[in-house]
């Protein structure tokens, strides 16, 4: 009997080893029993509900910055203000020219992907040419992340600012009233989130994507233009980003820190799920989303859900992320 | 003594710039020389500040100043070290990337809870009730005496950066954050190394937190954003990461310039201070960063005065 809970136990953390989004279905598993032990079904469904369509945007924002992060190895601050550039440009395009929100996240879209473009041209490859540490480019980023965050509120201006979306009718899933608005915004965050996935796995440029990123040598050798691969590699990063700013902006309100507030929980998602696959990222946003709201059903202030998720997250990091001997350096 | 030349204004200016000199100047040890990027510097300045005012104001002391001030301010100084080994022992094995997390998430943490515990901290409206632990004749005098006191400190943190330059536990640090494997496989305590310098480093950031408190009487929790971390990290890159000076020119030509020079002595539109400066102060400190990292990533200062002499023993 012992012997047979060792090996299954030894199964179980070899499969973890190997397919490390196998973690999050368990940890996923795990939290929906203690959430149903906690407050019966109606708070589970509450929480899944309330979780997926309040922070859909996150899982789509966490796949843009894991691009960047797996597939250049750079850690981009400044990726946080892609979200606010988004959600400024969708709200501008909503008031000022009276575009629907839906029409709106197009040019979202588009020019944050052409944000992200820019700083990678002007900013990030001249870097890489000078051979920068890994340290001098996270302060660099976050040089960047500053400069485009106070830019932004110098040209926006300092009020908060609010899409024009007419509130549309309440439907009921699983006993909690949703804004069908809401519903259709986590929907196009979830063809979105499967798209890029496809994209990235099953497309030519996919293909590309990720032999530049496994070894930047052999893919200019099979004939890779390497400049355009990652120009749209941070292309796609910037789509993701303002296109989740636009669906925050719209869920809440847009100001200058819109995606600053964001960043820490964009980054903890993707460092615990997205060291090995996207797929990682989507399963720990959704986990994350839940978990969050679930914490918000319970505790007294909403602060605290954001509180115990930062520490569950380090303590993980802690536990997991012990680094291998680098004797190659030596 | 007449202090007419000394307005308020002044007063505040130099207390913040002298105060981002020392948090430069142990920022320094930490990412200058050991290369722990550490981006929760105002929460280790914070959880001083606000460990000492929430127990000076909140516990019903049976003593008066000064054993009631520099019990609570040993307190903050005492829990911003403890916060800096727990940190640190998190955070030392891992990568940039989760120092960075670490740090961050840290600084987050202490935002949160300020905010949160508004029993002991009022959170959001802002804790009163604090004081200098001495009296003289008017406020003038008050903060121009902790303004010199703050200045000594300083002194006294630089003297001590100073002295690891030159000291073996100096090397020490170079060594681990030039090349970490190798300093261990040549028997160097890695670990044990960064603890101590992340650990030093924050309970530092925790007196000039308290002394901060003390200055402003007030607490806010507004003071807890990224600004600071921002300020202390330009500052030391500007002057150059790896010098003992590097520090002090880089604050004296980013918050100096920004904070004393353009703010009092230049004629601008009164309708700028309030929000149009700082928000320009921010977009001109993030350029800043870029334009040093990417044109010239050692600093104003340059290389490590170390590098020269072992270019000049060598001959080279």
């Amino acid at each position: 009997m012992v012997s047979r809970v060792r090996t299954s136990v030894a199964t179980v953390t070899e499969l973890f080893a190997r397919r490390p989004w196998t973690q999050w279905i368990a940890i996923l598993a795990a939290g929906t029993l203690a959430l149903s032990l906690i407050g019966g079904g109606s708070f589970l469904g509450k929480s899944v509900v309330i979780g997926l369509t309040q922070h859909a945007p996150l899982v789509l924002a966490a796949m843009g910055f894991a691009l960047l992060y797996r597939l250049t190895g750079l850690i981009n601050v400044a990726y946080s203000e892609t979200l606010t550039w988004g959600a400024y440009i969708g709200w501008w395009f909503n008031t000022s020219l009276g575009w629907n929100f839906y029409a709106s996240l197009l040019p979202a879209g588009l020019l944050a992907g052409a944000l992200s473009v820019a700083t990678y041209l002007a900013i990030f490859r001249p870097a890489k040419q000078r051979n920068m540490g890994a340290l001098e480019m996270i302060i660099m980023s976050f040089g960047l992340s500053i400069l485009l965050r106070y830019s932004f509120q110098f040209v926006f201006g300092y009020p908060v600012r609010f899409y024009d979306v007419t509130t549309s009718t309440t439907a009921r899933v699983l006993g909690v009233g949703v804004s069908s608005f809401r519903l259709l915004a986590l929907a196009s965050v979830l063809i979105l989130a499967v798209a890029l996935y496809l994209f990235i796995q099953k497309s030519t440029y996919g293909l590309q994507i990720r032999a530049l990123a496994s070894d930047e040598d052999l893919a200019q050798v099979s004939g890779i233009r390497p400049l355009f691969v990652t120009s749209l590699i941070w292309f796609i990063a910037g789509v993701a980003g303002g296109l989740a700013g636009a669906f925050y902006g719209v869920g809440s309100n847009v100001a200058y820190l819109l995606g600053w507030r964001q960043f820490l929980f964009i980054f903890l998602v993707v460092m615990v799920g997205g060291r090995k696959s996207i797929g990682g990222v989507i399963i720990a946003g959704i986990a994350t989303g839940i978990a969050w709201a679930a914490m918000n059903l319970r505790l007294s202030q909403t602060l605290y859900a954001q509180l115990v998720l930062i520490v569950a997250f380090i303590v993980i990091l802690k536990v997991r992320g012990r680094r291998t001997a680098e004797t190659g350096k030596v | 003594m007449n202090l007419n030349w000394l307005d308020a204004f002044l007063i505040t200016g130099l207390f913040s710039v002298f105060m981002v000199i020392g948090l430069a100047l142990l920022l320094h040890l930490q990412m200058g020389l050991a290369r722990i990027a550490n981006f929760g510097v105002v929460g280790f300045w914070g959880l001083g500040m606000y460990v000492y005012g929430v127990l000076y104001v909140q516990v019903d002391w049976p003593f008066d100043d000064p054993w009631r001030f520099l019990l609570s301010a040993l307190a903050g100084v005492v829990a911003a070290g403890i916060s800096g080994l727990l940190v640190g022992w998190l955070i030392a094995d891992l990568d940039e990337d989760g120092v960075l997390l670490g740090t961050f998430g840290f600084a987050t943490i202490v935002w949160i809870l300020a905010t949160t515990e508004t029993a002991l901290t009022k959170g959001a409206l802002g804790l009163g009730g604090l004081q200098f632990p001495y009296r003289l004749g008017n406020a003038k005098q008050n903060e121009a005496l902790w303004l010199l006191i703050l200045i000594v400190v300083v002194a006294l943190i630089m003297l001590y950066v100073w002295r690891v330059h030159r000291s073996p536990y100096g090397r020490l640090l170079v060594a681990v954050g030039g090349n970490e494997p190798l300093a261990q496989s040549l028997g160097k305590p890695a670990f044990r190394t960064k603890l101590g310098v992340f650990t030093v480093g924050a309970a530092g950031m925790g007196l000039l937190g308290v002394m901060y408190g003390v200055l402003e009487r007030f607490l806010e929790t507004s003071n807890l954003g990224v600004d600071l971390t921002l300020a202390a990290v330009v500052g030391l890159v500007v002057g150059g990461t790896a010098r003992l000076w590097g520090p002090v020119v880089g604050v004296a030509l980013t918050v100096g310039l920004f904070d004393i020079v353009i703010q009092s002595y230049i004629p601008l539109p009164k309708s700028w201070y309030g929000q149009a400066i700082p928000v320009l102060r921010e977009m001109v400190f993030g350029a800043v960063l870029i334009g040093i990292l990417l044109f010239r990533p050692l600093g104003i200062l340059g290389d490590m005065r170390r590098d020269k002499l072992m270019r000049s023993m060598h001959g080279e």
